[in-house]
């Protein structure tokens, strides 16, 4: 029986509120194209890419057509590039970013993750020379993205490795100033690295992985709003709408919102033969009005983004989402929670701008959601310690908590707080965040060696 | 061989005209296969197809519905068919579209709609239409295997006729609601 008050419902979700699945993203394991020497190994990359993905991104815009659900990025993941180039050397890799590139290029496809190492314990003389070609490659390539791994819960955080971070952000930012430091956008740091995340910078084909697999990241900040300012407006008297009601229309539109993504997910995977992994329920804004998960806080209401309360209110949220996606999803993985990446979203941007959200306020959000100090803008003049030691902070919430943290800074060269950079798209703009204690943490960073793994008993 | 027939029934509502039209089915050993009804405006319809063993014909029925005691005659219509169809699919065909129309209320709005589906060869499978505030909503759902344009032409000539009529006109695949609505996956 056609029920039109339903069935207008989900056309104004879809038509109206920005409903999209933001990424279709396929991961390949590149394991098996290692050959005897870089040229051949490059070949191997590029025949592989294409005979996976050379209908990819056509399949995906005949079933968004199909459904009338536009598929906003289609991407690729590979398995973790330092692998894939054991025993490579700095240019080695650099080749192999700009192999990727073309790879991705070819087949028509946004984006591609997995230009990254896992050392969360320690380096090979590989993962030296690979996280050294990082700064080159990125600049050399438009389409590639790069992640570390460089904390996990179980083995604590590798701080030599952290160190190198650092300078690696500032390098990525300075190689690319004419661009306003964009390669740094393309670099994020990870504690708690998923295999399975469809989202960049930080997607990679998990070495736990089969040899292809689809992985879907839905999207819906707008979706949300929208829900949330209905109910609110259909409740106009003081004490007819508490928390919990809000709590489950976020749970109940997330619901709704992943069968979306899953519905496409799985229309793509069956069409092209490649295993469909899971959904990533990630509330991920666009830099589009109405599209924010900033505008999320004030409906609950704050009145600036960053005031007390905004941490509760993520975290409700975030948990929400989780409830509402994964009764709706057959498989979850991924990040799965809402995302704050600052210059990603219009409204956080500006909270930044009026003073009102910091970065410790930031940092304090992140702890109950995913994933991390996302797309924030910093002065180019903050030294390479400092930005090491803002990401070993994130490194340590995700180590303690047992999640997924992550950190992408961007040193904007030249400029400084109340100016602004623009990347433009979905990377968006923002003013530069202000950072507090520049150049009082290098001697905490010089220790190097590992930040052990914490107790997993007496969690208080 | 068992003969199947198809029967309407329209009348006054009132508590108990199923009952009474199964009664009278039953008593002739016919055995309800499938059944709709819908109440509008204080008046009930039913659609139902029920089989029986040969030698029941058309005007036993009409007999049996005729001698059931009711307040207001019940206006029937039963079809015989020639072969007993086989089991209808449970689930709609792939190109089930839903189709939703909204605007302020006019005369011809349905007319305009059907008449449009009927131009391209669409087939209406259902058809709910609300009233309220003196806005109109239409939500149709279509099949479109034998639509005589693609998709992608339908969204345009759907694209005008929403700027013509002063309707907002939407299609959308049906099994997006199937998902957004229901909790088994199929």
């Amino acid at each position: 029986m056609l029920r039109s008050d339903q069935i207008l419902a989900t056309v104004e979700m879809i038509q109206k509120e920005n409903l999209d699945v933001r990424t279709v993203t396929m991961g390949i394991n590149l394991l098996d194209c290692r050959g005897g020497n870089i040229d051949e190994t490059c070949v191997k990359i590029r025949d592989k890419i294409s005979n996976y993905a050379g209908n990819f991104v056509a399949t995906c815009n005949a079933i968004s057509k199909k459904y009338g659900i536009p598929v906003v990025n289609k991407r690729i993941a590979v398995t973790p590039i330092a692998f894939v180039g054991a025993g490579f050397h700095r240019e080695d890799f650099i080749r192999l970013a700009i192999t990727l590139d073309q790879a991705a290029t070819a087949v028509g496809v946004d984006i591609l993750g997995g230009f990254s190492a896992q050392v969360e314990k320690g380096m090979t003389k590989t993962d030296r020379e690979f996280i050294a070609s990082i700064p080159d490659a990125l600049a050399a390539t438009t389409k590639v993205c790069a992640s570390i791994n460089i904390a996990t819960t179980q083995k604590g955080i590798n701080m030599d490795a952290l160190a190198m971070m650092g300078r690696t952000v500032k390098d990525l930012a300075e190689m690319t100033a004419d661009q306003g430091g964009f390669g740094a956008a393309k670099f994020v740091v990870f504690c708690n690295q998923p295999g399975d995340n469809p989202f960049m910078a930080g997607a990679i084909h998990g070495l736990e992985e089969a040899d292809a697999v689809l992985n879907v990241g839905v999207s819906g900040p707008g979706v949300i709003a929208r829900a949330l300012e209905r109910l609110i407006h259909n409740h106009p008297q003081p004490g007819s709408l508490q928390l919990d009601e809000l709590a489950e229309e976020i749970k109940q539109t997330t619901f709704r919102v992943t069968r979306c993504g899953e519905l496409i997910g799985r229309a793509v995977s069956k069409a092209l033969g490649i295993e469909f992994g899971v959904v990533d329920l990630s509330l991920a804004p666009t830099p589009t009005v109405g599209d924010s998960v900033g505008e999320i806080f004030k409906i609950l209401g704050v009145d600036a983004i960053g005031a007390p309360g905004s941490t509760a209110i993520l975290a409700m949220l975030n948990d929400a989402v989780k409830k509402g996606g994964i009764f709706a999803s057959k498989t979850v993985g991924g990040l799965s929670g809402a995302f704050i990446p600052v210059m990603e979203d219009a409204m956080l941007a500006e909270a930044v701008g009026n003073g009102s959200l910091c970065l410790e306020k930031l940092e304090a959000m992140t702890c109950v959601c995913s994933v991390g100090l996302d797309m924030v803008a910093i002065p180019g003049s903050v030294d390479a310690d400092t930005i090491s030691a803002i990401i070993a902070d994130e490194m340590a919430i995700g180590v303690i908590n047992g999640k997924t943290t992550a950190a992408r800074l961007i040193p904007v060269p030249g400029k400084e707080p109340g100016e602004h950079v623009n990347f433009g798209g979905l990377f968006g703009a923002s003013p530069i965040m202000p950072i507090r204690n520049v150049g009082m943490s290098s001697r905490f960073i010089a220790w190097g060696g590992r930040m052990p793994a914490p107790v997993h008993s007496f969690k208080n | 061989m068992k003969k199947q027939m198809i029967i309407s029934v329209m009348s006054k509502d009132r508590p108990g005209i199923i009952a009474s039209i199964t009664g009278a089915i039953y008593r002739l050993g016919g055995d309800v296969a499938d059944l709709n009804q819908t109440v509008l405006c204080g008046y009930l319809t039913m659609i139902l197809s029920a089989s029986f063993d040969p030698e029941v014909t058309k005007e036993d029925l009409l007999a049996a519905i005729s001698h059931i005691k009711t307040e207001c005659k019940f206006e029937v219509s039963i079809k015989e068919l020639a072969v007993v169809s086989a089991d209808f699919e449970s689930r709609p065909p792939e190109e089930t579209y839903i189709l939703t129309v909204q605007g302020p209320n006019k005369a011809g709005i349905v007319h305009g709609i059907t008449q449009f589906c009927y131009e391209h060869n669409i087939n209406i499978l259902d058809l709910a239409t609300t009233l309220k505030n003196d806005q109109y909503t239409m939500a149709l759902q279509l099949d479109l295997r034998k639509c005589s344009v693609n998709l992608e032409t339908l969204q345009k000539e759907l694209d005008d006729y929403s700027r013509h009529s002063d309707l907002t006109v939407m299609i959308q695949h049906n099994d997006i609601f199937q998902v957004t609505h229901e909790v088994s996956l199929h």
